[in-house]
């Protein structure tokens, strides 16, 4: 028996295959093939200033990459600067989500101020903190003389030992990034029902007991969605270090770009994005992973 | 803040405090002992806040105060400047690179908004569909797109410089017919706009589909019962139901393109197609840094964004919430 109502259900299929088929053209095009064609290229010899000979290499370019210096100093810095950076970011963007969480006079100016560095340029942000770094002129010594930290005598040149660069570059995307932070997480804690405090109270409990029995328990799937995406934001970090240094063994996606197009080996530099791909790759099916897990919990 | 655990311990009520310290007892109270449903007390909730202020607020009055200042206050040192001028400003508006400067902001609005708008129009559709319709491989198809819109895009940069360089081509299948062929797009705030647009649909589907999710279905039902049909029902009832979620979701795919690098980094040559932060990075110049300029530009380019942010970010922390944390 055929019922309007399976008739209905069929025009229903063809409505939303409709409606879905500019979204799967875009992403076939711009997404799905150029990720097949880099896995495809990162197997050849593409050297485009080379008069473009295309010659079948195999996994030469990824054996390469893997012997090479440069692509394990970038991985370090890499790690290095995403630990760092996520760690300091979750700690500062916690207790700040937890102030601004609380009910007082003017929260909603607090609010709003926290989002300027995160709405801000990343490129400016990078310039910005650039500036501030800058010997002799620059914000951080003409304070640091003032407070006398640091003896007027003494000028150093903050960004010139590239082993310590990358603690700088992490100062500027902590203050661009803490908020982001804080604001996944005041998401999270807008979540966490008062009575649980007011039960917590009751049994004498004090600020570190609160936090450590009820918020953040409480707070864990939005901590872990925060970590996941943030260190995913911390492995992609290019504008900054365009800015602080002309070294392209600071970060995997300098060095990874700098192969493309300075040099033009899009062979090589496809072989370098797997690379950095695969990295994320684990983190991504973390995050689903998670994120499932939330789901199914609703 | 990590002394804040000490000064909780709540007053002991063993005997009646004496008639002259109820006063100090109660300014202990207010300030040190937090109410019960909450967590900090007042003390160092300001303590906090103030430190929180200070350490968002300072780099970027540092800023706006280097771009009214003149270059002896730069180069001398000062945070605030002597003498406050516009000189900076006057300079890059005006100046020998205005016109460069000016298209570039002109390029950064057409490429902001038309990103917005196409990503919008395509990945809100597809929204609905999932959001909606049960359909094979519905999840999968889900997860899918969220990977991609987690993917960061160094690693299909290369590919997609070549398919702008050659142009984007539609071919129609077993034929040597093109539906569509541009010419090269290098070059033009095109191949910006199709690159954006295909990193923030993804973005927009995940984002919209959870929204659409939590409009219940009875609205659309009895928009049916009315004899609307299904295009009319997510036009009139879903959409104008949606706009925060429509909002917070255009807020980051505007936030996003106005704010990309890498990508313009590498498909822009010339000034036809320079965006913004390209153009400020070019005050980097071979003879070291123009910071009156930089400082500058960088305020103006920064203002937009941080103007949009401060007033929206009702919709930007809901967004969050549904798009990063609940899916």
């Amino acid at each position: 028996m055929r019922s309007p109502r399976m008739a209905q259900k069929k025009k229903d299929m063809w409505f939303a295959l409709l409606l879905i088929v500019p979204t799967a053209l875009v992403l076939v095009r711009v997404f799905i093939v150029p990720i097949y064609q880099s896995a495809v290229w990162s197997l050849y010899h593409y050297d485009l200033l080379d008069g473009s000979t295309t010659r079948f290499v195999g996994l030469q370019n990824y054996v390469d990459a893997l012997k090479s210096a440069a692509f394990w100093l970038a991985t370090k810095r890499t790690f290095y600067f995403a630990v760092l950076t996520v760690v300091v970011e979750l700690l500062l963007g916690f207790f700040i989500a937890l102030l601004i969480n609380q009910k007082f006079r003017g929260r909603t100016f607090f609010r709003a101020i926290i989002i300027i560095p995160w709405a801000m340029l990343t490129l400016v942000n990078g310039l910005l903190w650039d500036w501030i770094y800058q010997p002799g002129f620059g914000a951080l010594t003409v304070v640091l003389h003032a407070l006398h930290i640091l003896p007027k005598t003494d000028n150093p040149v903050w960004l010139a030992t590239s082993s310590h660069i990358m603690n700088f570059v992490a100062v500027a995307d902590i203050w661009k990034m803490t908020p982001f932070m804080s604001l996944i997480l005041l998401a999270g804690l807008q979540a966490i029902p008062e009575e649980l405090y007011e039960a917590a109270a009751m049994d004498g409990a004090g600020f570190w007991t609160k936090l450590w029995h009820v918020t953040i328990p409480q707070l864990m799937p939005s901590i872990m969605v925060a970590v996941v995406l943030r260190i995913m934001g911390a492995f992609r970090v290019y504008d900054i270090l365009t800015v602080f240094t002309g070294d392209p063994n600071t970060s995997l996606s300098y060095l990874t770009f700098n192969n493309a197009f300075r040099y033009f080996y899009f062979g090589k530099a496809s072989a370098l994005a797997w690379l950095s791909t695969l990295f994320i790759l684990v983190l991504i099916t973390l995050y689903i992973r998670m994120l499932k897990r939330n789901m199914e919990a609703n | 803040m990590s002394k804040a655990g000490p000064s909780v311990i709540t007053p002991g009520n063993a005997s009646p405090p004496p008639q002259q310290s109820l006063h100090r007892r109660s300014i202990r109270q207010v300030w040190f002992t937090p109410k019960s449903n909450e967590l900090i007390p007042k003390f160092w909730l300001w303590l906090g806040l103030l430190i929180m202020a200070v350490f968002t607020l300072a780099p970027f009055i540092y800023l706006f105060t280097s771009s009214i200042s003149d270059t002896p206050d730069l180069l001398g040192g000062r945070l605030f400047p002597a003498h406050p001028t516009l000189y900076n400003y006057v300079r890059l508006l005006t100046g020998n690179g205005a016109g460069d400067y000016l298209a570039s902001v002109r390029n950064s609005v057409e490429v902001a908004v038309m990103t917005t708008v196409i990503s919008m129009v395509i990945g809100t559709l597809a929204a609905y569909a999932f959001a909606r319709f049960r359909f094979p491989l519905r999840m999968t198809m889900l997860f899918g797109i969220l990977a991609m819109q987690i993917l960061p895009s160094i690693s299909i940069i290369v590919p997609l410089y070549i398919t702008m360089r050659n142009g984007l081509s539609i071919p129609i299948p077993f034929t040597h017919a093109f539906l569509l062929h541009t010419g090269s797009l290098l070059d033009s705030v095109w191949s910006l706009i199709i690159a954006y647009t295909s990193f923030s649909i993804p973005f927009v589907v995940w984002l919209l589909s959870g929204y659409f999710q939590t409009i219940p279905r009875e609205l659309e039902e009895s928009a049916f019962v009315d004899g609307c049909g299904r295009w009319r029902a997510m036009m009139r009832v879903i959409l104008p139901l949606s706009v925060p979620g429509l909002a917070a979701t255009a807020i980051f795919t505007l936030l996003n393109a106005w704010d990309e690098f890498v990508i313009a980094n590498a498909f822009t040559q010339t000034y036809a197609s320079k965006t913004l932060p390209i153009a400020i990075a070019e005050f980097i110049g071979k003879h070291g840094m123009d910071w009156g300029l930089m400082t500058a530009g960088g305020f103006i380019g920064s203002l937009p964004p941080v103007i949009i942010a401060m007033f929206l970010y009702r919709y930007i922390v809901s967004g969050l919430t549904v798009g990063g944390v609940k899916g």
